[in-house]
């Protein structure tokens, strides 16, 4: 209802409040009364009906209404595949079920989709949402945090169906169980996925309330389905929930040792545990066979590919310096974030940081001196300091007196007028990067190239023994337009510890820098090794070669990539990991009611209890977080176990019994079928709250069963589908549109659990709204991942709170600040766009273009096969017709012009099957791509 | 959008597909199935009646919004306050008896000395009207007689996050919907190829980078998702994801959504789906947008002395001057709310050095907007509010006079100007004490002005709302809020 009078504001129903509350003690709300089975009713002509469809049935025959058929089998494993498991089945699947003509292939096929371990991950979706699982601390500068080994902890459960009512009690107090152990207290994360802060100017009892108040609520609204938040200020005005009861809640979430201010620099906010994952994925075995087969092919390089890159570097350094000219720049201005002092331009010639300093980025505004030629770069030179011991060049590190930095990270911009920082929409692009000297480690990490990326740690050092200045020199991709006669350089000394440079000079440079990327040891075997006159390599200096080449060359990324990610999977799987937990602090805080909530206005001390208006506490609990979570667990609680088996609904019909499955108080809408959630709630805890007996029972009862077919009259009639006269249909999640396109593709990486990635982003949207260069926060810059992080299911994506992934987000994706029970369902433009245009889905659509390709059979039994694997249906005649012209179509168009064909195919960086010929292959992409943005393939019905 | 549900709008239907399908074939498909093409599981799901209700409730004032607003807390004091007291105590403690026991930020908490700073730079009566304006700020001086200041907002939040969110959703704390999206969700869009409400970005050259800004200040919360604030950003991807793929020309992509369409509406009328008829019209507004944007952010058409008017920035994209541009041609084009942030007003350390370049990347814009906007004929019924989360002390935050020296928040009192849509220039508002530290007069809350931008735009800010955690949730929150009716027209 949108222009409603104002009447249940605040201020005008102050009156009303007591009223009404008192009403809803007097006539018991529904919710509040413990739910009790009702006899399922039976149904005329319709003898033997399920529960479920019982209740159901009476309802329509009530209402005048027939229930729909069976859907169609192709349909209903589609739908119950994304139901169960979140992602759609195969072709061949969908055949053989279709084939299968024993009476109990349904049920079969619900069996092993709740065996399968990635089921888990569908159920963990909504938990996530409702538990605001991220992976940033969301206030201020929202820095980055380690949570994964929450959401493995709630996978694993999922996977092992612990019952719900554990479920709970170990999240709300796992560390307080007589049996408690890693696993368990890592289930306390729970209450750790609050928004914190680390930002220095807020007031640290105002910090605490915040926190305690998004526990209180996450606990009322992903448990109780109740709205407390509104008790936070004044007595709730249609629950009877009053202040004191709020705070009484809110106390058993004050007891922590959690500080006000906590989570820089990438570090957990304290309480903190180590431990390992409780999953079990049973791949150490294969990942280590994989991680033996990737070192032994990094260890032994193709010559032939060796051969080749020598011959690359050799061109280089022959033409490495020519022309070079060197034109000293004037810098103009320097400046930092967070301080106003302690650098300065000096002698108009160098850049000055006159004490130590930590972590912070310098912008250095130059103007460029009058060239000949072109500019075709930057050098910056850092002098030792005349006035340093042991004539370091920094503030940090290094050792016997001797001070040096870390260059973590250089951007550029450069235009005809002069500007104080640099310009983030008009990056130079940088083609090479130098340096007179580095310490060339075997992780590469202080190489000159690492100023590129914005990673804190990979950066320039210098090899401490080297003596005089030292240089980086970076090649522009292009030389610089005659009129960019100013320059700004943002130097970023990010990685801490007073790493920062002392006395910088720049230099423009004209021709071609006379650096090298090789190490000089390597730079004189290169040399060597080109000279056919000079001495032959020793095995062991050919060794080293290829060895330098397996670290460095790019022909090699791939399987260094392949390998880093391989061995980081096996460490997530058998090494321990910081976590957030809940302890008990050693001091009890006294918790009191807020006058409006208000934290500096404490009024009456509060003891932690639960409202009175609920079921009362078991005499026989502690009055702690345990003691709470065995009395939500309650088998008689009114309000438990009817939420959950709503939320189960809900995921299963689009909406729920009760459709506000926040809210079960008497704000919230009653639900449309009060007998069958009582029946369900009272028989989910009879059965030891076995989710898994939960999901079966639904999703082979005929309601959940019918054709979601909906003529006009039924659409009139009931537009919501709440009295299920139909099957369900909905769009699918955010997640799942994208995970269902990466399973079409053929890309998707089926790994379980582990730490967040950071698959395709366009640019770098997290640096335009934080705080890069100004903290020691991590989250700050968006470093995408590369190799299998790219094609992850997406409950494993990144979740940064002030920009979650943009692509999620507008598929109604929730930005997990606070908790969220129901999300919306939209379909709008930038929904088409993201489909159409997103790397993510032009990859797919080129890859699901080449496991078609791959496929026998003509252009018509392609398509129809390739139609059936998207939307688990067999096209009609007509359908294949209007396809088949548009393959027809699209092979027109780029054999007109093959080069596009080849950009197409670029998109993403799956490697492609370069034996499919590019317009054939490019025809097909756009097939694919047309079918990935079906309404029916982002649909379920 | 295709309404301002996002969900299905029969003219933007009609408009996009009729060329690609024919009309009577699909309107063929639409009895029956339009009154209920919002999704069942979106919040709201209103019946046709309550969307036959949307659009203002009384004649408004203002038919768009554009905000500028400068993120990191813009400093009163130097500013718009004409002080003597001040100046004429500069360096001496701030009595005691004006500094009260009002809370401060953890900064300054500590400090055992509060010295006043006098303003950074003179100032003077402007205009007819004589508002004073510091001579930081020029080209908002020759704009003076059209605005209207307001001198005594006023805020609980005394930090960026929980400031800054107030002022866009209503609340401190996250989880509300933004101001634009309120006002998307009550007014839809006058536009059919644009969103309703944009956001862009710039990053100041004062504080750099500024304080981090969240994309729930131009976030729907629990409003659907249709009514999200659309970032546009400089380059030549204005829009995420807006470029067809590299390789593909626009005719494969027009032929492309023919065929998704004929596809799409083949499914519609078997399944009995009014939302995939929906999200045909969904994929044709992409498409058209897809031409509109482009054009948008194309200025090569405007004119020298226009381009000259909004300064030197102007030329460079992603700059506050260039957004401002932006935003006088996105308000022209009917987009209901315009919603700038410029970052880096966040002076507690080198104020000196860094407010006078703050002034500069924002004052020549800004003024030019203005005056942009008057001469187009739009300042009469678009509302510019140029405004920022809090203001900043009276006193130094640091030693007096050091050059890394600045000022503190302070949200007990601020100043914003407002101008256009239905409010009288030339006018100051409220009235704050002889150090700019406490109102005096007329305070004004966050949540009033947000009464009083809704009350501009013809809504009733107590009765445009959204049921949310079992309340009608509302943009000024549950706490009573008053129209400033003083400063209006």
């Amino acid at each position: 209802m949108l222009l409603r009078p104002g009447w249940r504001t605040l201020a005008v129903c102050a009156a009303l409040a007591a009223e009404v509350r008192t009403q809803a003690l007097a006539s018991r709300h529904w919710a509040f009364v413990p739910p009790r089975q009702a006899p399922v009713p039976s149904v005329l002509g319709e003898p033997g009906l399920a529960p479920i469809d019982a209740f159901v049935r009476a309802r329509l025959a009530a209402e005048g209404l027939a229930p729909s058929p069976a859907a169609d089998r192709a349909t209903l494993m589609r739908r119950v595949s994304l139901d169960l498991v979140g992602l759609p089945p195969h072709a061949d699947e969908v055949l053989a079920f279709v084939a299968d003509d024993s009476p109990d292939a349904y049920e079969r096929l619900v069996e092993r989709l709740l065996a399968s371990p990635h089921h888990a991950e569908r159920l963990a979706l909504p938990w996530l949402d409702a538990a605001r699982y991220a992976d940033t601390n969301g206030f201020s500068i929202d820095g980055g945090r380690h949570a994964w080994l929450w959401r493995d902890w709630v996978i694993h459960a999922f996977q092992t169906n612990l019952p719900y009512d554990r479920f709970l009690v170990e999240q709300l107090a796992g560390d307080l169980l007589p049996d408690a152990d890693d696993a368990t207290r890592t289930a306390t994360g729970f209450s750790r996925n609050a928004m914190i802060t680390h930002e220095g100017g807020t007031i640290a009892a105002e910090n605490l309330v915040n926190y305690g108040v998004d526990r209180t609520k996450t606990f009322g609204e992903a448990m109780l389905g109740l709205t407390l938040g509104c008790a936070q200020c004044h007595d709730h005005k249609f629950d009877p929930i009053t202040q004191r009861d709020y705070y009484g809640l809110f106390a058993y979430f004050d007891q922590t040792s959690e500080p006000s201010h906590g989570g820089d620099g990438g570090v957990n906010a304290p309480p903190v545990a180590n431990v390992k994952s409780v999953l079990v994925t049973g791949e150490e075995d294969a990942l280590r066979a994989r991680i033996a087969d990737l070192q032994a092919r990094l260890d032994a390089p193709d010559p032939g590919a060796i051969e080749t890159w020598e011959g690359e570097q050799r061109r280089r350094l022959a033409a490495r310096g020519t022309d070079l000219g060197l034109h000293r720049a004037t810098p103009e201005t320097i400046i930092t974030p967070n301080t106003g002092s302690g650098f300065a331009i000096v002698d108009s010639r160098f850049a000055v940081v006159e004490r130590p300093m930590s972590g912070l980025a310098f912008d250095v505004a130059m103007t460029l001196p009058e060239t000949a030629s072109p500019i075709t770069g930057l050098r910056v030179v850092m002098h030792p300091s005349p006035d340093a011991p042991a004539a370091g060049w920094g503030w940090g590190g290094g050792k016997d007196g001797k001070k040096t930095f870390a260059l973590t990270h250089l951007s550029l911009s450069a235009g005809p007028v002069r500007s104080d920082q640099v310009d983030l929409q008009s990056l130079l692009a940088i083609a090479r990067v130098t340096a007179s000297c580095w310490d060339e480690t075997d992780d590469g990490r202080q190489r000159p190239e690492g100023v590129l990326d914005t990673l804190a740690s990979t950066g320039w050092m210098p090899e401490l023994a080297a003596d005089g200045p030292v240089h980086l020199t970076v090649t522009f991709e292009a030389p610089l337009p005659f009129d960019a006669r100013h320059l700004t350089a943002q130097l970023h000394f990010g990685r801490g510890g007073e790493l920062t440079a002392r006395r910088m000079e720049f230099f423009a440079i004209t021709g071609a820098d006379d650096g090298s990327e090789l190490p000089p040891a390597i730079e004189a075997l290169l040399r060597r090794g080109g000279d056919p006159d000079g001495t032959r390599r020793t095995a062991e200096e050919q060794r080293s070669v290829a060895l330098y080449f397996a670290r460095r060359a790019p022909a090699m990324a791939d399987l260094r990539v392949d390998l880093a990610n391989a061995q980081e999977r096996l460490a997530v799987r058998t090494q321990s990991f910081p976590t957030m937990v809940m302890d008990v602090a050693a001091q009890a805080r006294p918790t009191h009611v807020l006058h409006r909530g208000l934290y500096d206005a404490p009024r009456e001390l509060v003891t932690a209890a639960t409202p009175g208006a609920l079921p009362p506490f078991p005499a026989d609990a502690p009055a702690n977080r345990l003691g709470l979570a065995r009395w939500v667990t309650m088998p008689g609680h009114p309000l438990t176990a009817r939420v959950a088996v709503n939320r189960v609904w809900q995921m299963l019909f689009g909406t729920g019994l009760v459709k506000t499955a926040a809210d079960f108080g008497a704000q919230g809408e009653a639900p449309s079928h009060q007998d069958l959630l009582d029946w369900l709630a009272v028989d989910f805890v009879e059965h030891g709250w076995d989710l898994r007996r939960l999901l079966r029972q639904i999703v082979t009862s005929a309601t959940y069963r019918q054709d979601s077919f909906a003529s006009a009259e039924a659409l009139a009639r009931d537009p919501g589908n709440r009295l299920l006269a139909r099957g369900a249909r909905f769009r699918l999640p955010a997640e799942l549109v994208r995970d269902q396109a990466l399973a079409t593709s053929g890309l998707l990486v089926p790994w379980i659990g582990g730490p967040s990635v950071n698959p395709y982003t366009p640019g770098d949207p997290w640096r335009e709204i934080s705080h890069f260069g100004s903290t020691g926060a991590t989250a700050q810059s968006f470093v995408q991942d590369h190799g299998e992080k790219l094609w992850r299911r997406s409950l494993y994506t990144y979740w940064k709170r002030t920009l979650p992934p943009p692509d999620l987000a507008l598929f109604d994706a929730p930005n997990r600040e606070t908790s969220c029970v129901e999300r919306a369902a939209t379909n709008t433009p930038l929904q088409a766009l993201v489909l159409l245009n997103d790397v993510t889905f032009v990859e797919a659509a080129r890859a699901f273009a080449q496991r078609i390709l791959h496929r026998d059979g003509d252009d018509r039994a392609r398509l129809a096969w390739a139609f059936l694997e998207a939307t688990s249906r067999t096209p009609g005649a007509d359908e294949v017709d209007l396809l088949a012209r548009a393959l027809a179509r699209e092979r027109a168009a780029f054999a007109a012009d093959p080069s596009a064909a080849a950009r197409l195919l670029m998109h993403g960086e799956s490697p492609r099957d370069e034996a499919l010929p590019v317009i054939e292959h490019a025809a097909w992409a756009q097939i694919a791509a047309t079918l990935l943005n079906l309404s029916e393939t982002v649909m379920r019905s | 959008m295709t309404s301002v549900h996002g969900t299905f709008d029969r003219r933007a239907f009609f408009g996009g597909i009729a060329g690609s399908l024919g009309r009577v074939a699909l309107a063929s498909l639409l009895p029956g199935l339009s009154g209920c093409a919002s999704s069942p599981r979106e919040g709201a799901s209103p019946s046709a009646q309550d969307r036959a209700r949307r659009g203002p409730q009384f004649a408004p004032r203002a038919r768009r919004v554009v905000c500028l607003f400068q993120s990191g807390g813009m400093s009163h004091v130097d500013l718009f306050c004409d002080k003597p007291a001040i100046r004429d105590h500069a360096g001496e403690e701030l009595p005691p008896s004006v500094r009260g026991t009002q809370r401060v930020t953890g900064m300054t908490s500590g400090q055992a000395s509060f010295p006043v700073v006098p303003p950074l730079e003179k100032g003077r009566r402007c205009g007819e009207s004589g508002l004073w304006i510091s001579d930081l700020l020029p080209h908002l001086q020759g704009v003076a007689d059209d605005l209207c200041l307001l001198q005594s907002l006023h805020t609980e939040a005394i930090n960026h996050d929980p400031g800054i969110t107030l002022f866009n959703t209503g609340n401190q704390l996250p989880g509300y919907a933004s101001m634009g999206s309120w006002i998307s969700y009550g007014l839809g869009s006058e536009n059919s190829d644009l969103p309703a409400f944009l956001a862009l970005v710039s990053q100041g050259s004062g504080k750099n980078p500024g304080q981090p800004i969240f994309s729930r200040l131009w976030g729907n919360g629990f409003l659907p998702a249709s009514h999200q604030g659309v970032g546009l950003r400089p380059g030549r991807n204005p829009v995420l994801f807006l470029d067809d793929p590299a390789g593909l020309s626009r005719a494969q992509r027009r032929a492309q959504l023919d065929d998704l369409a004929a596809l799409n509406a083949r499914h519609a009328e078997r399944s009995g789906d009014p939302e995939t008829i929906a999200r045909i019209a969904a994929y044709e507004l992409a498409f058209r947008m897809q031409t509109a944007v482009p054009e948008l952010v194309d200025t090569r058409g405007e004119s020298a002395w226009t381009l000259s008017s909004y300064g030197p920035d102007v030329q460079r994209p992603g700059s506050y001057a260039a957004n401002c541009l932006l935003a006088r041609r996105l308000l022209e084009r009917g987009v209901r709310f315009v919603q700038l942030f410029h970052r880096g007003w966040d002076q507690h350390v080198a104020l000196s050095r860094q407010l006078p370049n703050q002034c500069r990347d924002v004052d020549q814009a800004s003024a030019a907007l203005l005056r942009d906007l008057k001469q187009r004929g739009l300042l009469d019924d678009t509302l510019v509010v140029f405004a920022t989360e809090f203001g900043r002390t009276t006193f130094s935050q640091g030693k007096l006079g050091d050059p890394s020296s600045g000022r503190d928040h302070h949200g007990r009192c601020f100043t914003i100007a407002l101008a256009g849509g239905g409010v009288r220039g030339g006018v100051e508002y409220g009235a704050t004490d002889d150090f700019a530290y406490n109102i005096v007069r007329d305070g004004v809350h966050v949540r009033d002005l947000h009464a009083t931008l809704l009350h501009l735009l013809g809504l009733d800010h107590e009765a445009l709302t959204f049921p949310f955690r079992g309340l009608d949730a509302r943009l000024t929150g549950v706490e009573a809020a008053r129209v400033v009716h003083e400063i209006l027209v």
